[in-house]
């Protein structure tokens, strides 16, 4: 093999040697911190493409967060959090750039009568507060081009679209298109819920077949179209299948083909859980996930979790001693390069 | 392939309004400094578990066994709505007979003898009854005009929506899926109302005894059995709010009486948490948990 000079090889090797020390001492500390925060999720890269859920352990389960260009469809039974974490997202989506977030818009279709207001101001008072404790050198004033952070500017980055019947709900997705055209700052549409104007009866039901298959694709297309993230919340419904009744998604023949991801949540016991279902790339989990004051959060009961003694000692052994470590690896390197024979660059020698 | 086109809907509710392109409302124009958007239960422990009272534009539904106060909440929101700041008249929608007019009588402020005057009163006798008179409400609802010494109607009440389930329905899968059906169309029908003319609407329902099934928020004990609201998970669906109206009953006896409480079991905007209240002769009130 060819090298350029020996002190690539060495250089190589001590890297890679550091680089293998730190990797294990992040990953030791991780594993009894607890699953990512989902703040330190967004200083990674890739959260230019995810809406963060508000929670770390949900935000893993989906890979980062909700993502754009795609459709996710979030179904459960009434009272588990839909509504909640779809406003999460819409206040989520307007998180600014440097803090991580997309900075964009929301568009919030609402067919049941679920967004009230008050909580929305809440959810975004709880956004802010979190944003000033991780970044506590930021100021509520706002330079050129950054959003200020108070609650009121992003009530007002949300186009609220409240529906009464299914005619209003076509007009509104087929509007859409139109609307998005000149408001290219929107990174995520909601739809709470997708699916309730069309449990009535239809007399025709090859219609409503049509239609929904309509309007999935029409989404579809939005969200590639326009780079955003279309999220459909879904309700529950019982179905009477093979003699017994089992719970799924409402009219999921009609729609189930035409989403990317599918996320249930439901109770497990007095926890809410979080289940990807369905997914282009990622593997079917859970994750829990709670609802407070300040809207979806990590649920911090499961996440205690009980780092016994050893794995303690061994954390506070790794972070005493990392440059010790480090310091020895380097020894260690130096050594086996002595032992064979090769030249070690300038100034390595013991020093 | 031919595009989808929808037929037009029967019932002409919204033609007029999807005809207009849509328009995006401005959430802070939403909030509860810009118009009056809740109805207070009269009582301020009351309120203060349901953050203010009842939600505008939001369908509440009060579930609980018999007896345990869902009627007389009901006569008692009609009776503070004309004296609220919501300042409204309600329309009484009743499936359990016969109404209770003697009880309303003795609720009635003394003072104010022309109360009754804005409560409107109707039976219902099937779902599909309900539904013509929903209709009916909408055509008052939309012409306040036409009756000028009553305030306009921003309460409705339905008292009570599985009464209205009993006969009729077995448990077959195809008229469940029937039932299904009619509890989407009452219930876009009342939302519908509660949007476009800022009303309150409080909707009554029974409960049913479970035996297994997980917890979650919608079983309670109440009276010693397992509970749960009637009509299912899918009307489960239909409602915004639901508030769960439970009795203990006390070991003890020593007070006299059961422990009566009312419990959000889900809400958009309120966490879950329960108070104690107590039916007297001039109402349903809350009562901080030392009080007896």
């Amino acid at each position: 093999m060819a090298h350029e000079t020996p002190g690539d090889d060495f250089a190589y090797d001590l890297r890679f040697q550091v680089v293998k020390v730190m990797n294990q001492l992040v990953m030791v500390i991780r594993l009894c911190q607890g699953a990512q925060n989902a703040w330190d999720m967004l200083s990674d890269e890739q959260s230019q493409k995810h809406t963060t859920t508000g929670s770390g352990d949900l935000n893993d389960l989906l890979g980062g967060g909700i993502h754009c260009k795609e459709v996710t469809e979030i179904g459960g039974v009434p009272g588990v959090g839909k509504t909640q974490l779809g406003i999460q997202l819409a206040i989520n989506v307007q998180i600014p750039v440097e803090y991580g977030g997309l900075g964009g818009k929301a568009v919030y279709i609402d067919t049941e009568g679920s967004f009230m207001v008050e909580r929305v101001y809440q959810i975004a008072e709880g956004c802010i507060r979190d944003i000033l404790e991780h970044f506590p050198h930021s100021h509520e004033k706002s330079s050129s081009g950054q959003k200020q952070l108070q609650p009121e500017h992003f009530l007002v980055d949300i186009y609220y679209f409240r529906i009464c019947s299914y005619t209003e709900q076509i007009a509104v997705i087929n509007y859409l298109e139109k609307f998005l055209g000149e408001h290219k700052d929107v990174r995520i549409v909601v739809i709470d819920s997708v699916t309730f104007h069309f449990r009535q009866d239809f007399e025709d039901l090859a219609l409503r077949t049509r239609v929904l298959s309509g309007l999935s694709l029409k989404l579809m297309k939005i969200a590639k179209t326009y780079n955003l993230a279309v999220v459909l919340l879904n309700q529950v419904t019982t179905k009477f299948t093979e003699g017994s009744f089992q719970l799924t998604l409402a009219l999921g023949d009609s729609w189930s083909h035409s989403c990317a991801n599918r996320v249930i949540l439901y109770w497990n016991g007095n926890e809410r859980y979080a289940c990807l279902d369905k997914s282009p790339s990622l593997p079917v989990a859970s994750a829990p996930y709670a609802v407070t004051g300040k809207g979806i959060r990590d649920d911090l009961h499961t996440n205690l979790r009980e780092v016994d003694a050893t794995e303690q000692a061994t954390i506070v052994f790794l972070y005493l001693n990392m440059w010790h470590i480090i310091h020895s690896q380097i020894n260690t390197v130096i050594r086996e390069k002595q032992l064979q024979g090769g030249q070690l660059p300038i100034g390595m020698d013991n020093s | 392939m031919r595009p989808p086109g929808p037929t037009v809907p029967s019932a002409a509710s919204s033609s007029s309004y999807s005809q207009r392109e849509p328009r995006p409302e401005n959430p802070l124009l939403l909030l509860p400094s810009s118009r009056v958007t809740k109805l207070s239960l009269g009582c301020p422990l009351l309120d203060r578990l349901l953050s203010g009272g009842l939600p505008a534009a939001s369908v509440t539904e009060i579930a609980g066994e018999s007896a345990t106060g869902k009627t007389q909440l009901c006569l008692q929101l009609a009776l503070l709505a004309p004296q609220s700041p919501l300042s409204a008249s309600s329309l009484f929608l009743y499936s359990d007979l016969p109404f209770p007019l003697h009880r309303l009588r003795r609720l009635a402020p003394k003072s104010r003898p022309d109360i009754l005057d804005h409560v409107l009163v109707a039976a219902a006798h099937s779902p599909t009854d309900l539904l013509s008179l929903l209709a009916r409400a909408q055509r008052l609802l939309a012409n306040p005009g036409r009756s000028p010494h009553r305030l306009p109607i921003r309460l409705i009440l339905l008292d009570s929506v599985a009464s209205l389930f009993r006969a009729d329905f077995d448990a077959s899968p195809a008229d469940l899926r029937r039932r299904s059906a009619l509890f989407f169309q009452i219930s876009a029908k009342l939302k519908e109302l509660a949007y476009r003319h800022q009303c309150v609407v409080v909707v009554t329902n029974q409960v049913m005894d479970v035996v297994e099934g997980d917890a979650g928020n919608t079983v309670a004990w109440s009276s010693g059995r397992r509970v749960s609201p009637a009509l299912g998970i899918a009307w489960a669906n239909c409602v915004n709010t639901r508030l769960f109206l439970t009795r203990e009953v006390d070991g003890d006896g020593a007070s006299g009486g059961a422990r009566r409480r009312m419990k959000v079991a889900f809400a958009p905007h309120l966490p879950d948490r329960s108070c104690e209240f107590v039916i007297r002769r001039d109402g349903v009130f809350g009562v901080e948990p030392a009080e007896r």
